[in-house]
């Protein structure tokens, strides 16, 4: 395990060539930096939007924005969430810690990675110009026609959508793909299928999904920007096109998208709780079998988001059923991580908290994604509040969540340095309280009869406690971010005395020194079970030995 | 009423005596709606029990399994229990079956019933910011004010003329989509006289907000009172003011909008005006109709719902006065 990094003599690289450096690198390590880097700049740009967004409706007939101004801000809120800081934020996690996880010295091809990467910049960069140009996109992440037709939609702001979503989905198309070929060619000797870290496993399900979902969202916006540009008539009710027709394709894609955030997720948390549990992973096939089921399920789920667009009865009952059904491989997982941690010695660090954290919060998002699969009860609560607070609870307690365990669990791993645990821990407690107080009330006023994605709400209807609360909430979770930024700055200035293995881990990443080397393993290790470090600091407990 | 006692409110139904009736989906006022607040009521007490157990069996573990004081032994390495897991994924497999079970039952009891003669038939047309309702059987045609008659049947044809609305009254039902080139259905029945508020659920747009309704539940004889007031033509004004008004409204720029049955203002684009005043909100619910709201609205609706589609119209002051008293006589 080499540390000779460190005892080199530091001469300072020009700045040129520094620059140069990150720009002309293939290396999975620095693209994965950068993907996570970018995507927590566009993370706190999207965060900020949030802000923008609750103070706004903090109380009645609020003034701070106009609708013009507010939507644009939830648009691009979502719009920037999903596309430029939740899916590239798994990326980066995947594209520095695939490799290491599964004994290669890099991805199957290392230039289509710095290819990805460039796209999503420029993707996320073009889309964001449209803020100089006549205004940002403001018909919803997701965009519905007709409303976002020439007829309804003047100005170039959905062909900025447009165009940007397309290069983001051409980045995707192609990290996924890389991802695919990595996992399935790349592993070290001896890492058969049913010993690749679980991580590995959501994010060769993940890549699969994304390479079979992205088709169709290309296809719906390549449809609207020919009626937007050359005035075919897809989505023109009024030249015989259909209005429904973006809703199926743009949802055949996004119900699976979901999945493309939380199945990650799912894959840290996974690596996360076993390890400060000092535990393996417990029912490791039926956990890496469901994320398969769940990859599978979603994509017939899609028409649940569209219940009161007068399907069939029997459509209705097809969809209700099958979006009950991903909730058991779900499940399954949820019990797992209690499994692993049963008869374990957890340690509550940082990495793990946001870890139960996660587990706890994704239980709520689970669970009112229950209620919304319920025909009758969806008719009630789909675009209301009540499924803004579902999505967060999935999305920024479930999701979030996860990341950031990710990101305090691999930051020794990335940069040689541990980050402090008393602000982590800090951390952790304003998001976990601040976003209960964000996102429950929202609940509440769903069932109120408050609508989503409307910019202001008359006083004396009852919501504006709720409204209140949720937005003191959203700044204690903004305060929450900041501490984490400082967090981050001050670790990073602090000597690297990490070691290769600061949490007692179980995979070969930490079997490296901290940052790793250039090309990861000196030589490429051979692999007995699903936990090589365990192995070889565990000898008498060694899973080889139970042939796992 | 505190946010707490509130929060019981919404969840259990429960009615608070002395409150101003709030809206919500539990406050119900038709058997629809009743429906569709038990199965949550079901389920949500369903989804209390297997919060309550997971994340107190998480809580438990936490404190029963965290680590004391320097003990560095690992502890027992267990790698998986196959009857557990099965166990665990048969459970919510149950689970799942019950709730489709109650989903297809709840389906069935709200669903529309065949059409008779007795019922009422009401086209509902989602217009960027405000509703359209006629009454095909009745010749009725008016704005933002839907009357249904206590105890019958009111079958609504919802549609759109630009892009895609929901229309949704909770104390009711459920919402349903307005969409363009299609005629989605849905039914409304409710067994208590009053007001209910309801409001267009899907984003349409830059007043997407502001495009309310209101459903007036009525005696029956209320109902065919109003049915018949609506039925009448516009009555010719008598007062001079507001003959000027009429010259200005029926001749001038408002009547390519609006139509104003008994005159030429035949307008199809904005709300029928023949019986302004019988209703008690302007501009998709951004007011209540009153002289000075609907003045401000005639000077500049730009500030009042900025982005609608009368925005570039402006009263000259000269001529509010005149248009103010015929608009008056528009009952």
């Amino acid at each position: 395990m080499a540390t000779q990094v460190e005892t080199m003599p530091r001469v300072r690289t020009p700045l040129k060539e520094q620059f140069l450096d990150w720009v002309l690198t293939t290396d999975h390590k620095k693209i994965g930096i950068l993907y996570l880097v970018t995507a927590f700049v566009f993370f706190l740009v999207g965060g900020i939007e949030a802000m923008l967004i609750r103070v706004q409706l903090a109380g009645p007939n609020g003034k701070i924005l106009g609708p013009d101004l507010y939507n644009q801000m939830f648009t691009m809120h979502g719009t920037t969430m999903v596309f430029l800081a939740a899916m590239p934020l798994a990326v980066g996690f995947g594209n520095y810690f695939v490799p290491l996880l599964i004994g290669a010295r890099d991805v199957a091809f290392p230039k289509l990675n710095a290819l990805s990467y460039w796209l999503f910049l420029s993707g996320g960069l073009f889309m964001n110009s449209s803020f100089l140009f006549g205004g940002a996109p403001d018909a919803g992440w997701f965009a519905y026609a007709p409303l976002t037709e020439r007829a309804f939609s003047v100005g170039s702001r959905m062909d900025f959508w447009v165009l940007g979503v397309m290069l983001l989905g051409i980045a995707t198309t192609i990290g996924s793909i890389n991802f695919i070929v990595t996992d399935l060619q790349l592993r070290a000797p001896g890492m058969t299928i049913s010993r690749t870290p679980i991580f590995v496993w959501a994010n060769f399900t993940t890549s699969f999904i994304a390479v079979f979902a992205l088709p169709a969202l290309v296809t719906a916006i390549v449809l609207l920007l020919l009626d937007r540009q050359l005035g075919t008539h897809f989505y023109n009710v009024q030249e015989g096109g259909n209005a429904v027709l973006w809703q199926h394709l743009f949802w055949f894609f996004g119900h699976p998208e979901v999945y493309i955030l939380i199945l990650p997720a799912f894959g840290i948390v996974s690596e996360v709780i076993p390890v400060f549990s000092r535990k393996p992973l417990f029912g490791f096939m039926t956990v890496a079998f469901s994320s398969i089921a769940i990859g599978v399920i979603s994509f017939t789920v899609w028409a649940h988001h569209m219940f009161s667009t007068g399907m069939s009865t029997a459509s209705l009952y097809f969809f209700s059923a099958d979006s009950f059904l991903i909730g058991v491989p779900t499940g399954v997982k949820v019990f797992a991580w209690l499994g692993t941690m049963w008869g374990g010695k957890l340690r509550f660090k940082t990495p793990m908290l946001f870890s139960i954290g996660f587990v706890s919060m994704f239980l709520i998002g689970g669970i009112s994604g229950i209620h919304v699969a319920v025909v009758p009860v969806d008719w009630q609560v789909t675009d209301t509040y009540y499924v803004v607070s579902h999505l967060h609870y999935v999305l920024f307690g479930g999701m979030m969540f996860a990341l950031f365990a990710g990101a305090y669990y691999w930051f020794p791993k990335m940069t040689g340095r541990l980050m402090d645990e008393s602000l982590g821990k800090v951390h952790f407690w304003l998001m976990f309280i601040g976003m209960n107080l964000l996102f429950l009330p929202q609940a509440i006023l769903g069932l109120e009869g408050m609508p989503r994605r409307v910019y202001t709400y008359p006083a004396g209807v009852g919501w504006e406690l709720e409204n209140l609360i949720s937005t003191v909430g959203a700044f204690i979770v903004g305060v929450s971010i900041l501490i984490y930024a400082v967090n981050l700055v001050q670790s990073l200035r602090k000597p690297p005395t990490a070691g290769p293995d600061p949490w007692d881990a179980f995979t070969l990443e930490w079997t490296v020194s901290s940052p790793p080397p250039d090309h990861n393993f000196a030589e490429i290790p051979t692999v007995r079970s699903r936990r090589p470090l365990w192995d070889q600091k565990y000898p008498e407990l060694a899973d080889w030995k139970a042939h796992r | 009423m505190s946010f707490l006692k509130k929060v019981l409110f919404v969840i259990m139904g429960l009615s608070l005596s002395g409150c101003l009736a709030p809206v919500n989906i539990f406050n119900t006022a038709s058997p629809i709606a009743a429906a569709e607040s038990r199965l949550f009521q079901i389920i949500l007490v369903m989804s209390l029990v297997v919060f309550l157990i997971v994340d107190g069996g998480l809580v438990f573990i936490l404190i029963r399994n965290r680590s004391r004081g320097d003990d560095q032994t690992p502890p027992r390495q267990v790698y998986e229990n196959r009857l557990l897991e099965a166990i665990w994924t048969g459970i919510p497999i149950l689970i799942v079956v019950v709730l489709f079970i109650l989903t297809v039952a709840t389906m069935r009891a709200v669903a529309a019933p065949v059409r008779s003669a007795n019922d009422v038939v009401v086209n509902v047309v989602g217009h960027r910011w405000w509703w359209e309702f006629d009454y095909p059987g009745l010749g009725i045609k008016t704005a933002n004010e839907l009357h249904m008659p206590v105890g019958t049947n009111v079958h609504l044809d919802l549609t759109s003329v630009d892009v895609i609305h929901s229309f949704w009254p909770p104390q009711l039902s459920g919402k349903f989509d307005a969409i363009p080139g299609q005629t989605n259905t849905m039914w409304l029945t409710s067994d208590v006289v009053g007001e209910y508020p309801g409001q267009c659920a899907e984003f349409c747009g830059l007043q997407h907000a502001h495009m309310g309704f209101t459903v007036v539940v009525e005696s029956k004889e209320d109902f065919l009172a109003w049915a018949s007031a609506q039925q009448q033509a516009a009555a010719q004004p008598e007062e001079a003011l507001a003959q000027q008004g009429q010259k200005l409204v029926t001749e001038g720029i408002c009547a390519g909008c609006h139509a104003i049955e008994g005159t030429n203002a035949k307008g199809m684009n904005g709300p029928n005006l023949t019986h302004l005043y019988s209703r008690k909100i302007i501009a998709g619910g951004a007011a209540p109709l009153t002289e000075e709201n609907l003045a401000a609205w005639l000077r500049d609706s730009e500030a009042m719902k900025p982005g609608n589609l009368m925005a570039n119209v402006r009263v000259q002051e000269q001529h509010l006065p005149a248009i103010l008293a015929y608009l008056r006589t528009l009952k």
